[in-house]
């Protein structure tokens, strides 16, 4: 029996080695390059046809049996920032040793070459030899394997970014980029942020608000932070996420494309923990705005998302920062009009976060007080969807309605002090903190002339705009 | 076609092979046979004679020789593994990825790796209970009992160090929940009893830091890590090996009682070598279809920044993560492994029975085998519960519980004695109270004389604590569920803590009495602790601050 064994085994493991070997030797990679060569000889013989000069012609049948013969390997790019990038294993077309030209009439991935994207030649101005691919395109450089350099695996968490998304690698080294062309999405995402006030919250670098994270480095954030729980309640066009699109760029698109309290829902009603606590303080960007639009489409939302996405500590050589084009903005411009001046300031303190654009809507403030909520008798006889409805509807004030009631010095004070955190009034008195406060401004810079002039220019719209909806 | 007999013969024959292996031709003689061991310095680690009940398969299961085949396996997949390793965070983490998507067969030599070491660490467990239970730790083999403890405690320390290589979260976050136990030490830990107060221990200076080269896991514990991982314990272990091998050749071999008459034996070549060689085979065959199939995780680059949540000690560590849950630190992660390692050391001299020496046999001993068993399958369990029933912040979730239900968080504990009454003088009445408990556990068994009917008295216990329970019920209000636990816990604790050892021990000397009740009973105080938190929310039965023991 011993005999029988002994051969029975020594056979498996040879097999088994052999399996193993045959294996390795035999990734996907391989077959895409020899697809690759085989192709652009094809190409090439075609082209051989339609050469009169028949020595010529010749010459080029040579060069293409040697492209089919070329021996194949992993190929690897080592970046001018130190990564490794392995990607034109696959993507031979993008090889400048493979493609000279570095075009080809292939549409099929991967065998297809860099296109031209507004008619700019990418390997002309940020060279792949010398810049590799994931400095744009992200991914996981290092693998070969399509899923795993792709990079919507579990062990990587800067996947590919697709579409206009790459424009969030142009701006982490082009500066000023409001006026460079390509980078048009990313600008208005910038600008859409500045607009909407998100700074009024979130500074970016410690230029900003502090009554929330610091967005400086959100796009390293590390998805250990996020928790899963929050992550399964995403829902991006009504559907719930598959596990490997738990990246940090839907985190981020959720927050703007729809309401941010339908899955950072925290416990407002102490279900799970001592105390309560409220949902996000983040408003609802897809509320309509006073005029009955939609405030942020789908597109400004993705444009938004591909700018927080640029915004990295990751350390970029100096060498590669590169100013922009055009004129850089003023950074304190000057206004004769004081009225004017004060919309501006109302604008650069993104006072908008919580009053709504130009002050016309107060935005939800969790279990503030709000318009419609009814009395707590009646609360205490709700269901718990329906209490968290009840609190959802506390609302920051609507600046247009209440500025009739403060004189000029009065506005002054309110914003030089605010309201601190712990002075704003609940609704439910056993209800989590109202996230949202007015900050002290006069500690935040806000004093002067241009505290002065915002309130010069916040009692004019009070005048105007007194039918306007909100609390 | 030649004859492959005759192709054979002329080949082991010939000059070469005769000059290779020693000895004249080969005519299979039994003299050939010895001497092939002998003349032999790999095979003359075994004998030239072995006896024929050592080479059933149903008496060792190979277990020792599959571990050692193991350790030879990630010494060779090991020494392959450092020509593209760099100890250097950011460039460990790198090489990492080129053996998996740019080395021939890196991939599959890493999992050949990795799982030959968590392969290792279970079959050395599996063969310290195979000697356990056919009594192979007693005399003369006490001494090689111990140094198999050490084996053991080197091999999980060997996989420990390995952990950490990858550079990922799964290693930074694991060796940081291993590392910092090592901080709760008594004495030497800046965290642990005595150590500030009395060493001056601080976060710079304690032992912590000499197996972290820093306040936290860093660039020198990689390196450290990597030392002791690749040089340091395999030399030791090496050594130890060779020490253990030595010892169970001159100790008779496997099977053999001591100083009784001896048996019949048969040539170790090629009985003996014949089923080594299948059970190397058939392991390294499992190891790599293994490998082809399940790959070795890697998770993404480590992030000291960023926790994730549960964090977990490697499998064979999350029993003593479990204990984390139930004792303070210095308790569950240094106390109770020293109290193990040095409980499994002392166990040949705790036992002096001649009984079962060779053979399995619960009759001859059942008190040895049912503690054994009772101590194996509770580390096994804990290992259960920390891995399969702990989710995020390491809240009980049933394994077919998914981790995204949210749970309430735990009601407050309380302690037993509290402020009033015992914890009003802890050191005083607390240190009595566990003094006296202790020791009526530890004396009880050796006090009743008689002869106790098992099942009677263990029936009586069952009585006895419904009988607490329903006085609980209706003068505590304490629920039945409650009442349930006491009645099975108060019930399993006295079976084995008390009823045993008062059936089968009681007669011992009184030095191997104590030191055997002490062990049980220690084991029994870790699952009434166990019980008390899981079932009544008890953080701490008593506190006494002044010795830093809180249990």
């Amino acid at each position: 029996m011993y005999r029988k064994l002994f051969v029975l085994f020594n056979f498996a493991l040879v097999a088994v080695l052999a399996y193993a070997i045959w294996r390795s030797a035999h990734p996907m990679w391989k077959v895409y390059q020899r697809t690759y060569y085989n192709m652009a000889a094809d190409a090439m013989e075609k082209q051989a046809a339609t050469i009169k000069d028949p020595a010529a012609a010749a010459k080029m049948r040579e060069q293409a049996e040697d492209l089919r013969n070329t021996p194949l390997k992993i190929k690897q790019i080592l970046t001018v920032f130190g990564g490794v990038d392995r990607c034109t294993t696959c993507h031979v077309a993008m090889d400048e040793f493979v493609n000279p030209t570095m075009k080809n009439d292939f549409t099929q991935q991967p065998y297809a070459a860099h296109p031209l994207v507004d008619g700019i030649d990418f390997n002309k101005t940020h060279n792949f030899q010398k810049y590799g691919c994931t400095v744009c395109h992200q991914g996981q450089g290092m693998a070969t394997t399509a899923k795993d350099a792709h990079g919507f695996v579990d062990n990587w968490q800067k996947p590919l970014l697709k579409g206009k998304y790459i424009q969030a690698a142009c701006a982490r080294c082009h500066a000023n980029f409001e006026h460079a062309k390509g980078m048009e999405f990313v600008a208005l995402g910038k600008k859409l942020f500045y607009k909407h006030g998100c700074q009024g919250c979130h500074a970016i670098d410690g230029v900003g608000q502090t009554v929330t994270v610091d967005l400086g480095d959100i796009a390293d954030k590390p998805l250990e932070r996020i928790e899963p729980y929050n992550f399964s309640l995403v829902r991006i066009d009504g559907k719930a996420l598959p596990k490997d699109q738990w990246t940090l760029q839907n985190w981020i698109f959720a927050h703007v494309a729809s309401d941010p309290e339908s899955f950072v829902v925290n416990d407002p009603l102490a279900k799970y923990n001592p105390q309560p606590i409220a949902p996000t303080g983040m408003v609802n960007w897809t509320a309509d705005d006073a005029s009955g639009h939609r405030e942020l489409s789908e597109q400004d939302a993705a444009a938004i998302t591909t700018f927080l996405l640029s915004l990295t500590h990751e350390q970029i050589p100096y060498q590669y920062h590169v100013a922009g084009i055009g004129p850089m903005p003023d950074p304190d411009p000057h206004f004769a009009d004081p009225v004017a001046h004060g919309k501006y300031v109302f604008e650069k303190y993104g006072c908008a976060a919580c009053h709504g654009l130009l002050g016309a809507k107060g935005r939800r403030n969790f279990n503030a007080l709000g318009p419609g909520q009814v009395s707590l008798d009646q609360y205490a006889k709700l269901s718990d969807a329906q209490k968290i409805a009840e609190m959802a509807k506390g609302r920051e004030p609507t600046l247009t309605q209440v500025v009739g009631t403060y004189d000029h010095q009065e506005l002054v004070n309110k914003i030089s002090n605010g309201v601190p955190e712990a002075a704003v009034a609940r609704y439910n008195p056993d209800g989590p903190m109202p996230p949202l406060y007015m900050p002290a401004w006069k500690k935040r810079g806000l004093q002067g002339k241009e505290l002065d002039d915002l309130a010069t220019w916040l009692l004019t719209i009070g005048q105007s705009n007194q039918s306007q909806g909100g609390f | 076609m030649p004859d492959i007999e005759e192709l054979k013969k002329e080949v082991v024959n010939s000059q070469i092979w005769r000059s290779i292996f020693r000895g004249g031709t080969w005519s299979d003689t039994p003299r050939d046979r010895a001497n092939h061991m002998i003349g032999n310095v790999w095979m003359h680690i075994q004998p030239a004679k072995v006896r024929k009940r050592a080479l059933e398969w149903t008496y060792t299961w190979g277990l020792g020789g599959i571990s050692f085949f193991l350790f030879l396996v990630l010494v060779l997949s090991g020494v392959l593994l450092m020509f593209y390793y760099r100890p250097v965070p950011g460039l460990a983490f790198r090489d990492i990825k080129d053996l998996t998507y740019a080395v021939t067969l890196g991939k599959f030599l890493r999992n050949v790796h990795r799982w030959a070491a968590q392969a290792m660490v279970l079959i050395v467990i599996l063969h310290m209970l195979r000697v356990f239970l056919t009594g192979s730790y007693k005399r003369p083999r006490e001494f090689n009992w111990c140094v198999g403890v050490i084996l053991l405690t080197l091999t999980l320390f060997l996989s420990f160090t390995g952990y950490l290589l990858p550079w990922d979260q799964l290693a930074l976050w694991a060796v940081t929940v291993g590392t910092n136990m090592a901080g709760a030490t008594p004495f030497l830990g800046n965290a642990g009893p005595f150590g500030a107060s009395l060493m001056h221990m601080q976060m710079n200076n304690d032992i912590r830091f000499v197996l972290l080269g820093g306040t936290t896991v860093g660039a020198n514990t990689l390196v450290r890590f990597y030392v002791l991982h690749c040089v340091a314990v395999p030399l030791l272990l090496g050594v130890l090996i060779i020490l253990h091998f030595w010892r169970v050749r001159k100790d008779g071999f496997s099977a053999a009682p001591y100083g009784e008459v001896t048996e019949p034996k048969l040539d170790t070549w090629p009985n003996l070598i014949k089923r080594e060689y299948i059970a190397a085979a058939a392991c390294l065959l499992v190891l790599m279809v293994w490998a082809l199939l399940v790959n070795a995780p890697l998770d993404v680059i480590a992030n000291p920044h960023a926790t994730p949540n549960p964090e977990k000690a490697p499998w064979y560590f999350v029993g003593l993560q479990e204990m984390l849950y139930y004792f303070d630190p210095w308790i569950a992660g240094v106390m109770v492994p020293n109290v193990i390692i040095v409980g499994l050391m002392a166990i040949p001299f705790i036992d002096p029975s001649p009984k079962g020496i060779g053979r399995y046999s619960f009759k001859e001993r059942p008190f040895a085998n049912t503690m054994f068993l009772l101590g194996i399958i509770m580390w096994f369990i804990f290992i259960f519960m920390g891995e399969f029933c702990r989710g995020p912040n390491f809240m009980w979730y049933w394994p077919w519980q998914s981790w995204l239900l949210q749970k309430p968080a735990p009601l407050a504990t309380w302690d037993l004695f509290g402020p009033a009454g015992v914890g009003k003088y802890p050191t005083i009445l607390g240190l009595a109270l566990i003094g006296a408990a202790f020791s009526g556990v530890v004396l009880l068994p050796k006090l009743i004389k008689k002869n106790l009917s098992l099942v009677k008295a263990t029936l009586g216990c069952a009585v006895g604590f419904s009988l607490v329970a329903l006085i609980l019920r209706y003068g505590a209000h304490v629920p039945l569920s409650h009442g349930a636990w006491i009645v099975f816990f108060g019930t399993f604790i006295s079976f084995f803590g008390v009823l045993i050892p008062q059936r089968h021990i009681r007669h011992l000397d009184w030095a191997r009495y104590l030191v055997t009740m002490i062990l049980v009973a220690c084991t029994m105080g870790l699952l009434v602790k166990i019980c008390a938190r899981l079932a009544f929310n008890i953080k701490y039965l008593v506190t006494i601050p002044s010795v830093f023991l809180n249990i």
